[in-house]
This record gives structure tokens, C-alpha cells and sequence, in this order.
């Protein structure tokens, strides 16, 4: 059946792909539980975890924020579509304060990102956030040294992915059923495992890796935040189009025949989209 | 219990008008209680294959407005006492089909005592597609095996998936049944079609019965009689096996192997 012709029946944009702008559009299908509640309380209190992209920020100079965020959103003003941010400020000098937090979140906004919290703020400056009616968020541990500042959602991959860079997520999706063309899951802030076949016209996208036990037909987008380290695993691969941080790849002339129908990996070397044995020993592409 | 089928493909001219009347009056045949509902508001075509377009006085979206009762709108099969007809209008816009109008007439109905609800589905995944599918207990999914057939039908399960209202309340999912439509194993052979093991492979649901292509189909279409009632063709007995099939008796698979004409074949004519 690899003979299906790759025509989208999802649509998507490329240029999309590059932020978690995308994650917006996607139609979680019949991942979250719909039952209503049997008892409706006038409020309910329950931990939640939400999702928002964090703002690292190397300097604390507009003009140079302004620059950098404009390059990255190519002047797309729905580039972040009024995501939830947080204001990462550990890699920031020490001596830059006092901190413009007013234009700060001014900027953001201009970007539509919606700023709601600052991680690794030093404690003397805990009132002065607090003032600009920002959270302090406490509970996260500092980042990893090979996460330290890089530029949010990296559009093209950072050259060479550390050999052991195993992401401190414990959360994975799983799906058991087919997903079926115009069907649309994503995985956000985790990897992603389908037991099922992905179809043509079917897409799956991670923040993490993608494994598909089965067949992968579709559109597979690993590492859609940015991660140049995820991969995408399949049992059988003759996918419409593979992409890992934003670089993609597709078949026009069919996927390359010594993969074809066994077990195969897709990573990211440099800009390149590779192909290999699913256990890496021989190398090929 | 009633159960309400949903007869849909995602795209159009596969077979299923002409599945749903052949279902519905097999259903009806043997004794069961059916009505089967024409939801192609716009474009409707069931009555045609019924042999009842002489007969339409209110439709569908009547009932649904409250222009009509549903006695009055339901024609009774000109065959069979068990079967009956909601036809669809010809002349409204498909967004008259409101989900709560549907539902109310699908509630009747079950109060009326029908034991199965056939739901005939236009074409596409856009309104009226979504209302034939919302109430479906089951679905007769109709594919030809061709690929861009495959690929809608495909589309079209997602949707049941997410939309349909068993879905959204996350009760038992929808009982899906795959049904092959148009099927000529010797184009099969000779590589000119998909085979139905590889529909299957794709679709992933269990197959309920293989259509072989016909001309009495078409002969059927334009007589107004469902196809089930030509005894003796191919195509009938085939869908006799499909309701046996859904009736939950266990029936060999036909009409997928090619069979060169035979000797006596040859000699007496035939096709």
C-alpha cells in the first residue's frame, strides 16, 4: 500500500511549524475525556499544569528584544497567538537592573505573548515583579546545563545534539487506534506513542520524539517546540512528510527504498533530515 | 432496542443510496421493523431508488419545523409492510437540519417502535454528513476500492470518532462496518483495483460484505426498485448477505474471486 499517492488532506502550513503557534489549531479529537461532571459545584479547585513558552531572555534591553523578536516571527503578528509566557530571567548579567519590566511585558504583549509569570528571579527582586502583577515561579528547578539559554522555539536546529540529552519530561501520549486522515493529535510537552496506523492525510506531532509501533503513513513533526534532539521511531515507514524542530523532509520519489517496510529512525544532523536502521548501526543518507 | 445506522463514505457516487435501500428492505424483509431517512437535503435521491418519488408530500425538514407529523411524512414501502421512507426536501437548504430537530424526530421514531434507523448521509463531511452521523449506533462505512474512496472513508471514520454523539459523551464507541461497493475481482487481478484485503489494511475496521460491480444496479436505479430484489443477481445476494451479516449469522465471503466463464457459459451467453 505504499502506493498511495501523498496528497494533504490536513492542511497545515510549514511556515507554522516553527513555534507553538500551531499547537492552537490542533483538534485534540477524542483525546480529553468530554463526560460532564455529575455534580456541578459552583467552583472547583484541582491542580492543573498549563502549558506557556518560556521567555529566555539574555539581556534585558528592549530595543535588542524587539530586534530579536521581530527576526524570529518574521513580522507575523499571530506567530504566538496569545500564548502564556514565562519570563526566564537566569540568563540575564547580573548587573543589569534595574529591570524594565513595564516595557518588558509591553514587548511580549506587542507579540501576543501573554506573560503571566518569572522563573529564576533573584529574591530582592520578588517585589518589583510582583508590583507588575507577574507571578514568581518557585517550584521549578533551575534548568540543566545543556538546556541553558537558547533562543526559544530554534526555527533550524543547533548543530551536533548532545549524545545523552534525555529530557527531564516523565509524561508520554499514547494512542491506541488508528489515526485517521484529516485527524490531527498532538503531543505537547511530552513524546508521543501510536500502537495504531497513522494514515495518509493523518498528522502527528510531538514536542518530543514520535514512536509508531505499526505503520507510518502520514505527516510525523517530532520535537515541534524546538527540540533539535527528538527523533520519530516507525516499525514501517512510507510517511507523506517527516519534520524534527521545524526541518522537514519529504518523498517525492518515495521513501528511499533500503528503509522501505521495516524498522526505521528519523533524526536531525545539522539542518539534515537522516534516515537510519532503528538501531543505528549502519548509517546511510 | 433500536439502533441507528448511519450509511456514509465521504465521497460521493460509491453506492450509498443504493446500499441504504438494499440494507434497509433486507432489514425489512425479515421481519424487522426500518425506516430508512434520506438526510441529501437538496439533493435527495432515496425515494428515486425506492420507487416512491410520486408519493412525497412532507419531508424531513417538515417534521423538523413542525409543518408535518411524522405519520404524515413517512411513506410506507411498496414492497414490504415493515419498511418506510423519510424523504428528504428537494427545495430547503441543509442548515434547516437542526441537531435538536434531529434528534426529536430520531426519538419519535424510536417511539414509534422502529427497530433499526437507517440514516442515509450525503456526500462530503460538511452539515448534513455530520447530522446523518451525530445519533449513529453503528456505521456501514461504503468504499470503493479505489484510492481516493479509501482515503475519505478514512476521513470520514475520524470524524464518527470525534463528533458522533457517542463519542462526545464518551459512551460505547460507534460499531463500525466496512462495506465494499463496485468490487470486480478480475480488475482485481489484473492490478487494476485495490484489493479488499488492502481496503482493510488501511481502514482497519471489520469488512461486512463485498458489492460486486453490476449492471443491475443501474437497472435497479432507474426501475425504482432496491437491487435486493433482483433474486438471483449477484449484487442482491450480496446484500442479502450483508443484512445476514449484520444480523449476527456467520456467512462466507462471495464474490471476490475471479472465475473465468465457463464452458457452458460461453455456449449459452451470459455476460
Amino acid at each position: 500500500m505504499a502506493d498511495l499517492t501523498p496528497v494533504f488532506a490536513g492542511s497545515v502550513f510549514l511556515s507554522k511549524m516553527h513555534g507553538p503557534a500551531h499547537a492552537r489549531e490542533v483538534n485534540p479529537l477524542s483525546l480529553s475525556p468530554m463526560s460532564k461532571s455529575l455534580f456541578q459545584k459552583p467552583i472547583e479547585i484541582k491542580i492543573s499544569t498549563v502549558v506557556a513558552v518560556s521567555a529566555i531572555l539574555a539581556t534585558a534591553d528592549r530595543i535588542a528584544l524587539d530586534a530579536a523578536l521581530n527576526e524570529m516571527t518574521g513580522g507575523s503578528t499571530d506567530f504566538f497567538e496569545d500564548d502564556l509566557a514565562v519570563i526566564d530571567v537566569a540568563g540575564l548579567p547580573a548587573d543589569c537592573t534595574p529591570i524594565d519590566w513595564a516595557g518588558i511585558i509591553s514587548l511580549l504583549k506587542k507579540y501576543r505573548l501573554n506573560p503571566v509569570a518569572v522563573r529564576n528571579a533573584p529574591p530582592h527582586l520578588a517585589a518589583e515583579i510582583a508590583a507588575h502583577g507577574l507571578s514568581l515561579e518557585t517550584a521549578v528547578k533551575s534548568r540543566e546545563p545543556e538546556h541553558a539559554p537558547q533562543q526559544e522555539p530554534a526555527p533550524v536546529a543547533a548543530p551536533a545534539p548532545a549524545a545523552a540529552a534525555a529530557p527531564a519530561e516523565t509524561n508520554v501520549m499514547i494512542i491506541d487506534t488508528p489515526v485517521r486522515a484529516g485527524q490531527r493529535i498532538y503531543a505537547r510537552g511530552c513524546d508521543l506513542v501510536v500502537t495504531a496506523v497513522v494514515n495518509n492525510g493523518a498528522e502527528i506531532i510531538a514536542d518530543g520524539s514520535i514512536h509508531v509501533y505499526n505503520t507510518l503513513n502520514g505527516r510525523a513533526l517530532a520535537g515541534a517546540s524546538g527540540n533539535p534532539n527528538a527523533r520519530i521511531f516507525a516499525l514501517e515507514l512510507s510517511p507523506e512528510l517527516v519534520s524534527i524542530a521545524g526541518v522537514y523532509r519529504t518523498f517525492e520519489d518515495g521513501f528511499p527504498a533500503e528503509f522501505a517496510r521495516k524498522p526505521a529512525q528519523i533524526r536531525l544532523n545539522g539542518d539534515r533530515i537522516d534516515i537510519l536502521s532503528v538501531n543505528s548501526a549502519t548509517r546511510a543518507l | 432496542m433500536a439502533r441507528i445506522i448511519v450509511v456514509t463514505s465521504g465521497k460521493g457516487g460509491v453506492g450509498k443510496t443504493t446500499s441504504s435501500a438494499s440494507f434497509s428492505t433486507g432489514l425489512a424483509m425479515r421481519g424487522h421493523k426500518t425506516v430508512v431517512i434520506d438526510f441529501d437535503v437538496g439533493l435527495r435521491n432515496l425515494d428515486l431508488i425506492m420507487g416512491c418519488e410520486r408519493r412525497v408530500v412532507y419531508d424531513l425538514i417538515n417534521v423538523i419545523n413542525g409543518e408535518a407529523s411524522l405519520n404524515q411524512a413517512l411513506i410506507k414501502d411498496k414492497h414490504c409492510d415493515n419498511l418506510f421512507i423519510l424523504p428528504a426536501s428537494q427545495t430547503r437548504d441543509k442548515d434547516a437540519l437542526s441537531e435538536d430537530g434531529v434528534e426529536r424526530v430520531l426519538h419519535e421514531l424510536i417511539n414509534m417502535g422502529f427497530e433499526y434507523i437507517i440514516c442515509d448521509s450525503p456526500a462530503g463531511i460538511e452539515h448534513g454528513a455530520l447530522m446523518a452521523l451525530t445519533f449513529a449506533d453503528e456505521a456501514l462505512i461504503v468504499t470503493n476500492p479505489e484510492v481516493s474512496s479509501v482515503r475519505d472513508s478514512d476521513r470520514i471514520l475520524g470524524i464518527i470518532q470525534a463528533k458522533s454523539r457517542r463519542a462526545q459523551s464518551g459512551s460505547e464507541p460507534v460499531k463500525e462496518h466496512l462495506l465494499i461497493t463496485r468490487y470486480s475481482p478480475k480488475r482485481v487481478e489484473a492490478d487494476e483495483m485495490l484489493s479488499h484485503e488492502d481496503v482493510q489494511e488501511i481502514l482497519r475496521i471489520p469488512l461486512i460484505g463485498i458489492i460486486p460491480e453490476s449492471e443491475s444496479v443501474l437497472h435497479a436505479s432507474n426501475q425504482g426498485n432496491p437491487a435486493i430484489h433482483f433474486k438471483g443477481t449477484d449484487v442482491a445476494e450480496a446484500y442479502e448477505d450483508v443484512v445476514s451479516r449484520f444480523l449476527g449469522q456467520d456467512v462466507p465471503l462471495r464474490f471476490t474471486q475471479y472465475e473465468k466463464p465457463g464452458f457452458l457459459q460461453r455456449i449459452f451467453g451470459g455476460k
